[in-house]
């Protein structure tokens, strides 16, 4: 315990540096700013200004990464309540009750929730985080390469059973995603392997470079189909009254814990993530109302939950990226990219070596969350303004950073074109009903698989039976059958269709 | 009903004429690769870029369609082993397969177009990847070799992509979104332009360029506001990025700087 106080004094003294308070402020301004504004995601904003960081010191680079994820969480949750158009995908249910308050005139409340939602969820998963990470440090090295592929075969079927539509579909987008991490130079042999002699596919084709363009100008191609001017029937009358009453904080109090909870599990499951954590939190709440009939009619709760529980799993997901150095979800992987970049190889032993690095990112996290409740609620006027800005003249925006963005990582021009070549591909897997996000987990998982597979395989001389004879393994890969039996299961994939109806 | 018989009519309508060009799309398809490199090497013409002739490339590839089916009747007849060069590889392994894929889908009725041509697709991609995984070594022993993972996978995705694609055909399912072309093509062609003219022209060219090509993507662009805002964005971008940020880039036309 005594530990904890001094490690987390530790972090605090990082994050309260004039630099880090800058680059936190900077995070969540920015997060926000691509929260609110729809047709832009985290991820295309991660995979944006990661050459930004470069230049920054690595604990800096890390702490406005972050605040930008969790600062999009709050983001998103302004335009849904307002607009009725989710500025995240992990914001896609508030949009259901949100917008229903802010018609009844109710738009302060709902965003004052959302916001206190958030900041309760965000401080609980900061203590989340200080508290695991370091016995699960501990664990981590109990860990050989055999339990390593487990835990990411776990994770991948994690991501298939969370993803929503066909099992069967998800199920090929992870095996293409594994399939596109082998361009490039064997690990062990360094033979040029599916790189057709193009120098810049050599060292593989770059994980920013697809994430962009599958995330990024795929959406902007997806948008443009259903003409530039989204009919965005902002809510015309002045918001009033940024407190909720009594009787909203005693309905909400509860939903808030339970989001909490439910977002910080899912956000530390491999595979899980802030998107799933909003839906799975928002069904839960209506499940287990007494009157269900009010949701979609202005509850307070399917304000609160959902909110609260994207913010706790974006914050979570953190845990097995700083831990076991996993990413269990895409803006993981793009943090994972942003560490290698200085010199950081992600995993237990960052911990124990590098304590002012995460203890300083983990401090940041709460001093963000301080932030951004004060940037969201006095300022969300200004927010407001900004959704006025028409897409018309924002998509061709997005389009030069992107692009700009994407060329600076490498000074690479054919890493543009093939950002702009998977743009395209995006857009037929969008067309064709294939999610892309397990596709990107299994991009990001792929390399470090195939290394654990081959490592497990040479130590135990071509016997596979090592995965069933060593009890963490085998408990891992037990804990991912019966997950995927039970996802094919006909009664239970209609509980999960049904998670996914409200979107 | 009367809504309900004329949405029927059209769906009937469109299954049959999609499916010759759902064939004539795939036969495409499978010829891809060998188009793609045909218009490298047109374009090693004119600017500089290492590949074969035209002509090599043309007579390569048909000899190699020939090869490839020569090779397998008479694998067929006396056994053994034969060895292949890459292009009657290519045939054998991609381009036959999806022949057969697109003939087949000329004569089927697929229930759900939206999955049949989706799976399609994976099975095409797995397949072009069995390729060009090809000339990697295999398992050496019990260990690995560089060509084994890449092998596991494609055909983990020619599986599923075949499972995909037929419960497309037998099952009940959603038809084929509708494409558009304008956005796609226009946002394409900006990222295309950005990535061609940053080196030569430098940021501020290749930024306004990119930004007016892509604002050609929808026709509700007002291109007075358009052009102020490109402007300004442009101008930005070449304070941001090189300045504030200190990234390495060519902000000038070369031959201005020079």
């Amino acid at each position: 315990m005594l530990d904890l106080f001094q490690n987390l004094l530790l972090g605090f003294g990082v994050a309260l540096s004039p630099t880090n308070l800058l680059l936190c402020l900077v995070g969540a301004l920015v997060g926000t700013l691509v929260g609110v504004l729809p047709g832009i995601g985290t991820i295309a904003t991660v995979a944006m200004l990661l050459p930004i960081t470069f230049g920054l010191p690595p604990v800096g680079a890390l702490i406005m990464l972050a605040g930008i994820y969790y600062g999009a969480q709050y983001g998103g949750s302004t335009t849904s309540i307002l607009v009725n158009i989710p500025g995240e995908a992990t914001s896609v249910v508030t949009t259901l009750d949100g917008f229903q308050m802010a018609k009844q005139g109710r738009a302060g409340p709902a965003l004052s929730i959302a916001a206190i939602g958030s900041f309760i969820a965000g401080c609980f998963a900061t203590v989340l985080i200080a508290v695991l990470g370091a016995p699960l440090t501990k664990l981590a090295l109990l860990f050989g390469p055999a339990e390593y592929f487990s835990l990411m075969v776990l994770g991948l079927i994690f991501a298939v059973v969370l993803a929503k539509g066909s099992v069967l579909k998800a199920v090929a987008m992870i095996a293409l995603g594994l399939l596109l991490s082998m361009v490039g130079a064997d690990l062990e042999t360094g033979a040029s392997r599916m790189a057709f002699n193009i120098p810049e596919l050599a060292d593989g084709l770059g994980f920013a470079t697809v994430a962009m363009g599958v995330f990024g100008f795929a959406e902007i191609i997806r948008n443009l189909d259903s003409g530039a001017e989204s009919d965005r029937e902002l809510v015309q009358q002045k918001i009033t009254g940024l407190m909720p009453t009594r009787k909203d904080l005693i309905d909400s109090a509860p939903a808030i814990a339970r989001g909490t909870i439910l977002g910080s599990i899912l956000g530390i499951l491999p595979g899980g993530g802030a998107v799933i954590a909003s839906f799975a939190a928002y069904t839960f709440e209506k499940k287990i109302a007494r009157d269900p009939s009010r949701f979609g009619r202005g509850a307070i709760e399917g304000v609160a939950a959902p909110e609260s529980a994207n913010n706790a799993a974006a914050q979570t997901s953190f845990i097995p990226l700083l831990t076991l150095g996993i990413p269990p979800n895409a803006v993981m992987a793009l943090m994972v990219g942003a560490m290698t970049i200085h010199g950081i190889q992600p995993g237990p032993q960052v911990m124990a070596k590098q304590p002012d690095l995460v203890w300083g990112m983990i401090a940041s996290m709460w001093i963000g969350n301080l932030m951004l409740i004060i940037i969201n609620l006095p300022l969300v006027g200004i927010w407001v303004r900004l959704l006025r800005v028409p897409y018309r003249l924002m998509f061709p925006s997005i389009v030069v950073f992107c692009a700009i963005g994407i060329y600076s990582i490498n000074n690479a021009p054919v890493d543009v074109v093939l950002a702009g070549a998977f743009g395209l591909f995006g857009y037929w897997l969008i067309k064709h009903d294939f999610e892309p996000a397990p596709l990107l987990l299994g991009m990001v998982l792929g390399s470090l698989m195939e290394e654990n597979l081959r490592r497990t395989l040479q130590i135990s001389r071509g016997d596979w039976s090592v995965f069933l004879t060593r009890p963490l393994s085998a408990a891992l890969l037990a804990i991912a059958a019966v997950l995927l039996v039970l996802a094919v299961l006909p009664a239970l994939r209609r509980k999960r269709d049904e998670v996914f109806v409200e979107g | 009903m009367a809504e309900t018989t004329g949405q029927l009519s059209s769906g009937a309508a469109v299954p049959s004429a999609r499916n010759v060009t759902g064939a004539s799309i795939i036969l495409l398809l499978a010829f891809a690769p060998q188009l793609v490199e045909l218009a490298i090497a047109l374009a090693s013409l004119v600017a500089p870029v290492s590949a074969r002739s035209p002509l090599q490339v043309v007579s390569a590839h048909g000899a190699a369609l020939v090869e490839s089916l020569s090779a397998l009747l008479r694998q067929w007849m006396d056994g053994g082993k034969i060895t292949l060069r890459s292009d009657a590889l290519l045939a054998l392994i991609y381009t036959y397969p999806l022949i057969a894929i697109a003939l087949f889908t000329g004569l089927a009725r697929p229930r759900a177009p939206q999955d049949y041509f989706g799976g399609v697709v994976l099975m095409a991609i797995a397949l072009f990847a069995l390729w060009a995984a090809s000339d990697l070594s295999g398992m050496r022993g019990f260990t690995f070799g560089p060509g084994t993972a890449p092998r596991m996978l494609g055909v983990l995705l020619l599986g599923m992509g075949a499972a995909v694609a037929v419960i497309g055909l037998v099952t009940e399912g959603p038809a084929l979104q509708v494409y558009h072309w304008r956005g796609p093509l226009f946002v394409s062609l900006a990222i295309l332009t950005f990535a061609v003219a940053i080196r030569p022209l430098g940021l501020i060219v290749a930024a306004l360029a990119s930004f007016l090509i892509a604002a050609l993507g929808t026709a509700e662009t007002r291109w007075g506001e358009t052009l102020i805002v490109g402007v300004v964005l442009t101008l930005g971008c070449a304070l941001l990025f090189p300045y504030v940020l200190g990234l390495p880039m060519p902000l000038f036309p070369r031959f201005l700087v020079q």
